[in-house]
């Protein structure tokens, strides 16, 4: 299969890219262009480890697991990768903050694919419920932790955000 | 003080984790670099009757393909026994077994060309049921002409055939866990000028695989550095060498860097899975519950190559006994070479399978006497000073009774949980009922055997800055963040760095047994203690003093308690250095008269609570509760997150995770077939400690890893018990065994009491004759199949 050119624009800074036709978006940004912040547990969609946040011109953000997607297609959408997540100045987020307090990271492998889907989750809904954290989380595997500091991580990002805006 | 020891510091490589920037094995990179792949042989016992690797050598961009012929060193390796070949040559003996590695340009490259590569085999008949292997003809004649056992453990102790008024017997079954980290084996060599090779990979153990590599590389192991890389979880599943080797002889071979990462599909044919095993036992008791012997047999299933399942059997079969004191008993085990995957290490190390079957067996006796399940084990419970079977005498806290206590004590959850079966629920049920059940279990730590368990660690200071060096794997349990602690704690370090760890220090053993915190960081501790000396030595001469006035509290020098001067300002531009050794006291193989098998061991009760729709089989573990002997807390934060992380993989192993190998191929070696709990599925923890100093320890620490794990298998299976009736007898428990109520039922017979023969000596006899065998294999009931 002949390779494709199309242009991809990932955490802010757009490439040529010229790839195999369906070669996936996270092949794409490792080995193509060295973005190894997502990361491969299984490249068969079941992990979440490779996660990403894609947003289609004039629509909301979506975390997509990137071993699933071929690039091709997000040509141009905005890819934003855990290295788009951060506070305003540069530090960490505060759901990267809370991960730390709370123990959320072991391996860490997995790490970049909850932080990304928990940012989701807080930036449309700053109050989840429990069920609503899971919902929210039960594509991403880890392994080390059990979950229950994971759980402990977004709930705490969670409450700093309700009293920041209270 | 801050950041010391007892508190819960942060993780110094957790910044860089939230951020995705910290590397792992996977991502390394280099100029130049090739990509290496390994192609396997799809069946499970075959002749290798040719290869032809003309095409594959033939296409653009590959650089070398290798097989068993271009080995240049010993073509045989292994943990224990140096059975396994690195590259198959004449005969595969399980379905995944290398045969050909090759690097190319870029991965899509190097899969094409693994395409071509043409390898034809002589199917043979594979020998994948244990029970036929134990006395089949040799499955390896080369390695192992004797037979097939690993290895078989015999031992009785006082009379085994004394005997209370009732006696309780059943077959248990454990089926294969996969560890399941969650980054695949990966790992990136680069030849070094002058013949050597760097290798830098995702390990437990650097040593070992140093020793491995050099030996089939022809090399001595000084020509070969090993680094560690990013590692992404373990469990045990790193212990063995997988793609090493490969990525060192790729590299000399083309004389470029070399990365080599495996699919998750490769990751479970490539590495060491959970032995599956059939355990039998006979508990007899008297009417109060109190045990008056116990008898069992285990047959695991160690799979092709021996790896550590030598070492394993040993755990299963004496730790049986459960943490209960048992006066007569008689055991026995082999672990079993077949077709089947390999297995060795994985978190419990064979004492999983143990917990399973003593913990079922404890509930049957209550119920058969009508006991409380807790009164039948806080009647039995080991204490400090009691004699376990295999003859050690338990001289550091035991403290079983307050394990027990610790549970027992906690409030149950209320109000209604989630409906069983999470995510996966594909229809309404029936009837969900809630089950609540109990486990206590004994976890030996550290090596044993005589297996030598020891570290060695290098710490440097230099104007409050200490540095560490071990060569202790960090591989996400947070060794890391324990040996910053500790420096802060001795040394009153402003900041600490802890390096990569690498072979240019000795060994510090394999990041498993629950043992990196006792030996490596006791190694660490006397380290620092000797910097602290030598800095208080220094500071003693130039102020004229008495070095034993001086002492370091928080980050300040002190004379005789009164502040001198800060750390960091006490020797300016001066670095103070020392490398320190620790090893445990000698342990003994099984039987031996010198001292005991065990460096230690770790007590967990944990109670399980479950909600089980009794209709589709389907089951939510609500809550789990534990209360774990710890020693110390060193960090409540990292301690709970071994806790929590232990459990849910042990509740994995009861409810969903099994590796599924028919006719010795593994069905299911993707994590769309191979499920492990997701957030829906994890229970809600509720953790405490019994914290009671481990002697020959700094601050009494001991390892914490592997317990809870071994205790959140019986538990849950206990609580599925209590909700369902059923018996339950196999792990993981399916909806089909619940639904369909398979599985046998255990054997109560009421029987004459016995006491035990006053002339039987207390101590254990090693080797029975191995044909002196005790009760009669269930295998079919086992199965409930
Ligand atoms: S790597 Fe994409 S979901 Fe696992
Ligand atoms: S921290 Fe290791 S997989 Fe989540």
């Amino acid at each position: 299969m002949a390779d494709v050119e199309f242009e991809l624009t990932v955490d802010g800074t757009t490439s040529a890219v010229e790839a195999g036709f369906s070669e996936s978006l996270l092949t794409v940004l490792r080995d193509r262009l060295g973005v190894r912040g997502p990361k491969v547990g299984c490249a068969h969609g079941r992990c979440g480890a490779c996660a990403v946040s894609v947003t289609v011109p004039g629509e909301d953000a979506h975390v997509l697991c990137a071993c699933l997607v071929p690039a091709a297609i997000v040509a141009g959408c905005a890819v934003s990768t855990i290295a788009s997540i951060n506070g305003p100045d540069g530090e960490l987020s505060d759901v990267q903050e809370a991960f730390l307090a709370e123990g959320a990271v072991q391996c860490g492998i997995c790490t970049a694919g909850f932080v990304t889907a928990a940012t989701e989750l807080l930036d449309t809904n700053p109050d989840p419920t429990r069920e609503e954290i899971e919902g929210a989380l039960y594509g991403n595997l880890c392994r080390c932790t059990g979950y229950g500091r994971i759980v402990a991580a977004v709930e705490a990002a969670a409450a700093g955000r309700r009293e920041a805006t209270s | 003080m801050t950041g010391g020891i007892g508190e819960s510091v942060r993780r110094p490589d957790g910044p860089a984790k939230v951020r995705g920037e910290f590397v792992y094995a996977g991502d390394l990179t280099a100029d130049d670099v090739l990509v290496g792949v390994t192609v396997r042989s799809p069946h499970p016992h075959a002749r290798i009757t040719r290869i032809d690797t003309t095409a594959a050598r033939a296409t653009d961009g590959v650089h070398a393909v290798l097989t068993a012929d271009d080995v240049p060193g010993d073509p045989w390796f292994g943990l224990t026994m140096r059975d396994e070949p690195v590259l198959a040559g004449d005969v595969v003996r399980y379905a995944g077994e290398p045969v050909v590695a090759l690097a190319a340009v870029d991965a899509a490259t190097a899969r094409r060309a693994a395409r071509a590569v043409v390898v034809e085999y002589e199917v043979l008949p594979a020998v994948t049921d244990p029970e036929v292997a134990l006395t089949a003809p040799p499955l390896h004649p080369q390695a192992h002409p004797e037979g097939n056992v690993y290895r078989h453990v015999a031992y009785t102790c006082g009379d085994p055939d004394a005997r209370g008024v009732v006696t309780v017997e059943n077959t248990y079954r454990i089926g294969m866990q996969d560890p399941a980290f969650l980054a695949p084996e990966a790992g990136m060599a680069t030849p070094l000028p002058g013949g050597g090779v760097l290798l830098e990979v995702a390990t437990q153990w650097l040593h070992s695989d140093q020793q491995q590599v050099a030996r089939a590389l022809g090399l001595p192991p000084e020509q070969v550095e090993v680094r560690l890389a990013g590692v992404g979880g373990a469990f045990g599943g790193r212990e063995d060498v997988t793609l090493h080797t490969h990525a060192c002889l790729l590299a000399l071979a083309t004389g470029r860097p070399v990365r080599v990462e495996y699919t998750r599909e490769e990751s479970f044919l490539g590495h060491r899975q959970r032995h599956p095993g059939t355990i039998w036992l006979r508990h007899s008791a008297d009417a109060d519950g109190t045990i008056v012997a116990v008898e069992g047999r285990v047959l695991l299933d160690g799979g092709a190559y021996a790896s550590t399942s030598p070492v394993v059997i040993t755990n299963t079969v004496t730790l049986l006994q459960g943490p209960y004191r048992v006066p007569n008993g008689r055991f026995e085990g082999s672990s079993v070479r077949t077709h089947n995957p390999s297995c060795g290490a994985m978190r419990g190390f064979g004492v999983p399978q143990a917990a399973f079957a003593h913990e079922a067996q404890l509930d049957a006796l209550a119920a058969a006497l009508g006991l409380d399940p807790l009164e039948v084990r806080l009647r039995n419970a080991l204490r400090r000073g009691d004699v376990a079977t295999f003859g050690q005498t338990l001289d550091a806290p035991t403290p079983v009774r307050e394990v027990i206590e610790g549970v027992r004590d906690l409030p149950l959850p209320t109000g209604p949980a989630k409906a069983p079966g999470g995510v996966g629920r594909a229809a309404e049920g029936g009837t969900v009922r809630r089950g609540v059940g109990y486990a206590v279990t004994i976890k030996n730590l550290a090596f044993s055997e005589g297996h030598t368990d020891e570290s060695t660690a290098t710490v440097s200071l230099r104007d409050g800055h200490a540095t560490v060096h071990c060569a202790c794997a960090e591989v996400g349990q947070g060794f890391v963040t324990v040996a910053e602690q500790i420096a802060r704690t001795v040394l009153g370090a402003t900041t600490v760095t802890v390096t990569q760890p690498d072979t240019l220090i000795a060994s510090a053993g394999s990041t498993s047994a629950s043992r990196q915190t006792m030996a490596s960081g006791t190694a660490v501790h006397r380290a620092c203690e000797v910097v602290r000396d030598r800095l208080l030595a220094r500071v003693a001469r130039a102020g004229d003093l008495d070095p034993a006035t001086l002492s370091i509290a928080g980050t300040t020098v002190c004379a005789a308690g009164r502040p001198l001067t800060e750390v960091a300002d006490a020797a300016p531009g001066h670095t103070v250095r020392a490398t320190e050794h620790f090893a445990h006291p000698d342990t003994y193989p099984l039987g031996s008269t010198e001292g005991g098998m065990y460096v230690g061991f770790g007590f967990s009760a944990q109670r399980a609570v479950v909600d089980v729709d009794v209709d589709l089989g389907l089951v939510s573990v609500v809550q789990i509760a534990s209360c774990q002997d710890v020693g110390t807390v060193v960090n409540p934060t990292q301690l709970l997150g071994q806790i929590e992380g232990g459990i849910v993989q042990g509740m994995g192993l009861a409810l969903m995770e099994e590796v599924v190998v028919v006719d010795g191929l593994i069905t299911n070696p993707h994590f769309e077939g191979y499920l492990i709990p997701t957030i829906v599925d994890a229970p809600e923890v509720v953790s405490t400690y019994v914290t009671d100093p481990e002697p020959g320890m700094p601050h009494g620490w001991k390892g914490v890893g592997e317990p809870p794990l071994c205790t959140a298998v019986p538990a849950v299976a206990a609580a599925v018990r209590a909700a369902t009736g059923l018996p339950l007898p196999a792990v993981p428990i399916k909806p089909e065994h619940i639904a369909l109520g398979l599985g046998s039922t255990p054997t109560v017979t009421w029987t004459t009491p016995r006491p035990a023969a006053p002339s039987s000596p207390g101590r254990a006899v090693v080797e029975l004759d191995p044909t002196d065998r005790t009760g009669t294999w269930d295998a079919e009931g086992a199965t409930g199949a």
